[in-house]
């Protein structure tokens, strides 16, 4: 069964979520080893969560696209959450990786 | 000044270096070429962290225009022990 287009779209930012996270991951792991901070064990313990958060949404998205046909608001809001934590995610990159 | 120190020496891709840029630092002022030398990192690289650390009132540039050196502010001076708690982390 074919996808809507707004859950695709909400689709296609959590695979983007997914790969911001990748290199966060990345930077705070190799940061953990370097200085075994809480901070920097909390943010990992937070990407990882994030990823599997965004992983799963990816995965219920195809396997449940049922659930979100015929309901254009659902999708709708769907689609607005991805958005502000793809925007939330980015920014954490941004100032992570400069 | 504390929370910003850990996040942007532990959290963030380049902070090791710039710890080891803060260190270099605190030995003597030295500008962007003798710290690219002494720490064995790219030029650019160097310019870059000091430019981040300038942002967050950690170093300051001197007076001269040409190879301008870089001190440590009182700012972050007085944050010292922070310091030395984050760099005790590196082995």
């Amino acid at each position: 069964m074919a996808m809507d287009p707004l859950i695709r779209y909400a689709t296609v930012l959590a695979g983007v979520n997914v790969l911001l996270l990748l290199p966060l991951v990345g930077v705070w792991v190799r940061n953990y080893s370097t200085f075994r901070t809480n901070l920097v064990l909390g943010l990992v313990v937070f990407a990882v969560a994030m990823l599997a958060e965004n992983a799963v949404a990816v995965y219920y998205f195809f396997s449940m696209s049922s659930f979100y046909s015929g309901d254009p608001h659902v999708q709708q809001a769907v689609l607005v959450l991805r958005g502000i934590q793809f925007v939330a995610i980015a920014v954490l990159s941004y100032v992570t990786v400069k | 000044m504390e929370k910003a120190l850990w996040y942007l020496l532990t959290a963030t891709r380049g902070g090791a270096n710039r710890a080891r840029i803060i260190r270099a630092l605190s030995e003597q002022p030295m500008n962007a070429n003798e710290l690219a030398e002494e720490l064995d990192v790219g030029y650019k690289t160097v310019r870059h962290h000091l430019d981040v650390l300038v942002d967050h009132d950690v170093v300051e540039p001197g007076e001269s225009d040409y190879a301008k050196l870089y001190f440590l502010t009182d700012r972050f001076e007085r944050n010292w022990d922070t310091f030395e708690e984050i760099t005790e982390r590196i082995d």
